[in-house]
């Protein structure tokens, strides 16, 4: 049998659900990039008691897990991480490592790339091998509105960090099976300069807009603050949030809670109705990851009409009491 | 001779422009619907300097030279032609004169409270008889003691509403009213000083241009600039130093009609193509586009004139002619590009259009700008 | 006195590029120039630090000549000083060759410095990275995407919010931050400074060579990373369009999008209980 030399890693970014989630979504892509240089996919876990995390890994795809564990781990520190990654890819010569593009990602991986002296791109949006063997890494720039191709065609590792959600996690397999390689602690570990003083977990805040499966939102194209106010009768039958852009909220139609934008709201809904935006940068950078665009504008021209999937050339207020009296109808 | 902007001049435009279009840019609109005059706005660009532009740091101005002036009243003007007024009446009608023609003790009096925004200052010339001819003034102020005694009315006077040191001009001597002209300081608060009606206007709504009132309004005789008499001096070089501002807000007016119908025409189609790539459009751009950059070089000039210590009176008064010219002509034209949505309130270029005619009747009417124009060609070519 | 050190990056103006909305590209060099917004808040911060705690403040860009202007802007902003990098050799950078160059540069030109302030990401390539590594260049201690930051003694307190953990952390000095925005809202250039900052205050400009920069460090050439393409994702997105009365549109879009609309709202939309 012919061992497979190189190393696809994915660092095994675990503190909590949501990272957990990435790390699972990278090692599906992992191996399917795998797939194509005829690599091995390896996950990389620093901590304290992750053993059940090791398992997780193994059946989400993982043929081969880096394992440190000690209680000195227990928390996440980012000077001593890296310095176990350094240590570690200096020792194995991995081809490629992601990083989930969380915010200890995204601080890590560039630290890491770093000592390594090699190239990082970041928060890419999707991965691929091109025909010379190197890892084509998507980069989304200008708020979404460039999206770049970046190799890395001489340095090693390929290192790129990646936006959550990009990849489908695999279903898990607990029957697969897979190798762990137990890494110990180095001795002399310098102390960390930068002491934690506090960690809390945040409340939780409600993020009612920011993880609405619906997003109503309205720009100054509605033409006044009681037009504006029908959308909140819209999203109540809709089951959604209302989100309005930054002129809006400064003409006090609606609260600054509602700002979706750069200087607001993330949102990610399933559907997104748009209601007399032109769509700013500012504001469209922040509904990039709405699955599906419903945008309502006289001007068919409009940036926000060009990205929605149905653009609709009406008078928003005007088809939002359409819309309003429609699903009246139907629902019930 | 370099036509390229310095770098000074570049970064005041975007920091003005950046200030503008986040602080003015979403209410621009509505103030003028409801014709309310932003206060909020007001207090943003106090510690701005935007109240003190080209008064000495001494008093608490900014000092800046008439270029950068011109342009932050353009970049202003650009978003809402209404506060461009406020301030460039206020910073050359209003604080010019007592930097001018003031005594030391006036300015350590009157200027920092202008130049720090809690004094908004005003001009007032204009009367039921009197506008152009500035020897019909009415409005009297006689001695009595160590005072005056104002009495008269004023009528469209810009930041009327909202003044709080306001220049009177009035004359001592009714058998001479040319001669005995002067300009009094009237701060609010004084006994006998009132404000009017605000006016109901065609533009500019979002200015509070009222009528004043003075009824046996005493001022001390220090409130009196420059020496008896020194009245239609002061107007005169005031009222220069007013049109180079006038003609930096018509020139936002245009600026923003301009870029208005670009962006429209772009996104407009008929008969399934953008109205830009009709030539009568076309035309109608590069006119607009020529006519602004001609006024803008006319009226720097104007401004580099009078940074060169040089007399710009006539240079100012050409400026002031084009400039608003171009702004009523530019406004038009942008409103028949953009069809009936441009005759909507819906769309700022109705308010543009609206806002630009008065600058070709206020700090004196196109009429007025050829007689100082043609007076000194005249006196050139003899 | 503590000595500040403040990078700023010139980014375009976004709202006012040239784009091509068929091909999705932008014409770079006719872009007006302006502050990356985090950068401003990594000021904002530094002057609050000095009007506090005291302090000098240096400015330092690397860019083409014209990012000048957003060194002036900091000055007239309350920033002392100013620090432009500027070399033809050094276009190009990725953001490890960019953290090695402004690295070497604030040794160089800011010899003793205390604490480093950058905006957490920049509005054009929002890579987030140059932060991160100048730590490591400097090999000094980093927090990066601080919300909040109090200076005591020898030593600053930070707070941010990571990956929903709400974090106080503590670090000597010297150390770098990188600062998000949103905590403050950045103020405005006051007119005046602007005056006083094309007149008085100084820049200092170095090039590659004043810097003491080897070759194989630089601009694009140092680079590891390299960009095979740049497109635009919503360039030619093929989208329904739909005109004509609001309610026939409503109509129709519940005929071709009940599911869609019905999935995520969780209700049957299929039928118009009144129309038969």
């Amino acid at each position: 049998m012919i061992t497979k030399k190189r190393g696809i890693w994915v660092f095994g970014d675990y503190r909590n659900y949501f990272q957990n989630r990435v790390t699972l979504q990278l090692l599906s892509r992992a191996k399917e990039l795998a797939a194509k240089i005829d690599a091995k996919v390896c996950a990389v876990v620093f901590g304290h008691g992750v053993d059940e995390l090791v398992g997780e890994y193994i059946a989400h795809g993982a043929e081969k897990i880096y394992l440190t564990d000690h209680p000195r781990l227990a928390v996440y520190s980012m000077e001593t991480y890296t310095l176990l990654m350094e240590r570690l890819a200096r020792q194995e010569k991995p081809e490629i490592i992601l990083i989930g593009a969380t915010a200890f990602g995204r601080e890590f991986a560039p630290r890491v790339a770093k000592r390594l002296g090699t190239g990082l791109t970041a928060d890419c949006i999707g991965l691929d091998i091109d025909k010379e063997d190197l890892l084509l890494q998507m980069a989304p720039s200008f708020g979404g509105n460039l999206v770049a191709e970046i190799v890395t065609p001489e340095r090693r590792p390929q290192m790129a960090t990646v936006r959550p959600g990009t990849f489908q996690e695999i279903s898990h397999d607990y029957i697969r099976t897979g190798e762990v390689v137990k890494v110990p602690l180095p001795e002399h570990l310098p102390v960390d300069r930068v002491r934690l003083v506090r960690l809390e977990r945040c409340p939780q805040r409600e993020q009612k807009l920011e993880d609405a499966r619906v997003v109503v939102c309205g720009g100054r194209g509605l033409g006044s603050k009681k037009k504006f106010a029908k959308l909140f009768e819209l999203a109540e039958l809709l089951g959604g949030e209302v989100g309005a852009t930054r002129p809006v909220v400064y003409a006090d139609w609606a609260e600054h809670d509602a700002l979706v934008g750069q200087a607001g709201k993330q949102i990610r809904p399933q559907i997104l109705f748009s209601f007399g935006i032109s769509g700013a940068i500012q504001h469209t950078a922040a509904c990039n990851d709405a699955k599906f665009i419903i945008a309502v504008n006289k001007n068919p021209n409009a940036a926000m009409m060009k990205r929605a999937d149905v653009a609709i050339v009406a008078d928003a207020s005007q088809l939002c009491n359409s819309l309003i009296q429609a699903l009246k109808r139907r629902i019930r | 001779m370099d036509f390229n902007p310095c770098m000074k001049h570049k970064v005041v435009r975007k920091a003005v422009r950046m200030f503008a279009e986040a602080e003015i840019g979403p209410i621009a609109h509505d103030i003028d619907r409801d014709a309310r005059f932003p206060m909020e706005v007001v207090e943003k660009m106090r510690p701005l300097n935007f109240f003190g532009l080209q008064a000495p740091k001494a008093y608490g101005g900014a000092e800046m030279d008439t270029i950068s002036y011109a342009i932050v009243i353009e970049e202003i003007s650009r978003i809402s032609a209404a506060v461009g007024l406020c301030l460039t009446v206020h910073n050359s009608v209003g604080i010019y004169p007592i930097v001018r023609f003031g005594t030391e003790e006036q300015k350590k009096r009157f200027l920092p409270a202008m130049t720090g925004g809690e004094r908004i200052g005003a001009f007032c010339l204009t009367e039921a008889n009197a506008g152009s001819d500035a020897g019909g003034v009415e409005t009297v102020a006689v001695r009595d003691g160590n005072d005056y005694v104002i009495n008269g009315t004023k009528i469209f006077v810009t930041n009327g509403g909202v003044c709080g040191t306001a220049l009177i001009f009035a004359i001592t001597d009714t058998q001479n009213p040319q001669r005995s002209a002067g300009v009094f300081i009237v701060e609010k608060g004084n006994p006998g000083f009132a404000v009017g009606e605000i006016e109901d206007l065609c533009g500019m709504r979002a200015n509070p241009v009222s009528s004043l009132f003075l009824e046996e309004c005493r001022v001390p005789e220090t409130n009196l600039l420059g020496r008896p008499g020194d009245g239609i001096k002061i107007g005169l070089a005031t009222l220069d130093a007013g049109r180079i501002g006038i003609a930096a807000q018509a020139l936002g007016l245009a600026q923003a009609a301009f870029e208005d119908s670009v962006r429209y025409s772009k996104e407009r189609q008929q008969f399934k193509k953008p109205i830009s790539s009709f030539q009568t459009i076309q035309n109608y751009l590069a006119d607009m586009a020529t006519e602004i950059d001609a006024a803008r070089l006319l009226l720097f000039r104007a401004c580099a004139v009078r940074d060169a210590g040089r007399p710009f009176g006539a240079e100012a008064a050409m400026a002031k002619l084009f400039c608003s010219a171009t702004a009523t002509r530019v406004t038009n034209t942008a409103v028949q590009i953009h069809g009936g949505y441009g005759y909507s309130k819906e769309y700022d270029v109705e308010r543009y259009f609206r806002d630009a005619k008065v600058t070709e009747i206020y700090e004196g009417t196109s009429e007025v700008q050829r007689m100082v124009i043609s007076r000194a060609v005249l006196a050139q070519r003899t | 006195m503590l000595k500040l050190v403040v990078c700023i990056k010139q980014v375009p103006m976004v709202s006012e590029l040239p784009w091509d909305p068929a091909t999705g590209t932008l014409q770079r060099d006719l872009a007006e120039g302006m502050m990356n917004p985090a950068c401003r808040s990594a000021l904002d911060t530094a002057l609050r630090i000095k009007e506090t705690a005291g302090g000098e403040i240096t400015a330092i860009t690397m860019g083409p000549p014209m990012a000048e202007e957003v060194l002036r802007e900091a000055i007239a902003l309350g920033a002392d000083r100013g620090v432009l990098l500027t070399d033809r050799k050094m276009a190009g950078a990725d953001t490890s060759v960019t953290s090695h160059t402004l690295a070497r540069a604030i040794e160089k030109a800011c010899p003793g410095f205390e604490l480093v302030l950058c905006g957490f990401s920049t509005s054009d390539s929002e890579t987030a990275q140059v932060g991160p590594q100048l730590a490591e260049e400097l090999d000094i201690p980093g927090v990066a995407y601080v919300d909040e930051i109090e200076v005591s003694g020898g030593a600053v307190r930070m707070r941010r919010i990571s990956d929903h953990f709400l974090e106080t952390l503590e670090m000597d000095l010297p150390g770098i931050v990188t600062v998000t925005t949103g905590h403050y809202a950045p103020r405005h250039v006051p007119l005046g400074g602007l005056q006083a900052a094309f007149t008085a205050a100084q820049i200092v400009t170095l090039d590659a060579a004043a810097v003491g920069l080897d070759s194989e460090w630089i601009g694009a050439k140092g680079s590891a990373t390299k960009i095979r393409n740049v497109y635009s994702p919503t360039a030619g997105k093929k989208n329904i369009v739909l005109t004509g009365a609001p309610k026939r549109i409503v109509e129709q879009l519940f005929e071709r999008f009940d599911d869609k609309i019905g999935g995520a709202i969780g209700k049957d939309l299929k039928t118009d209980k009144n129309s038969k």
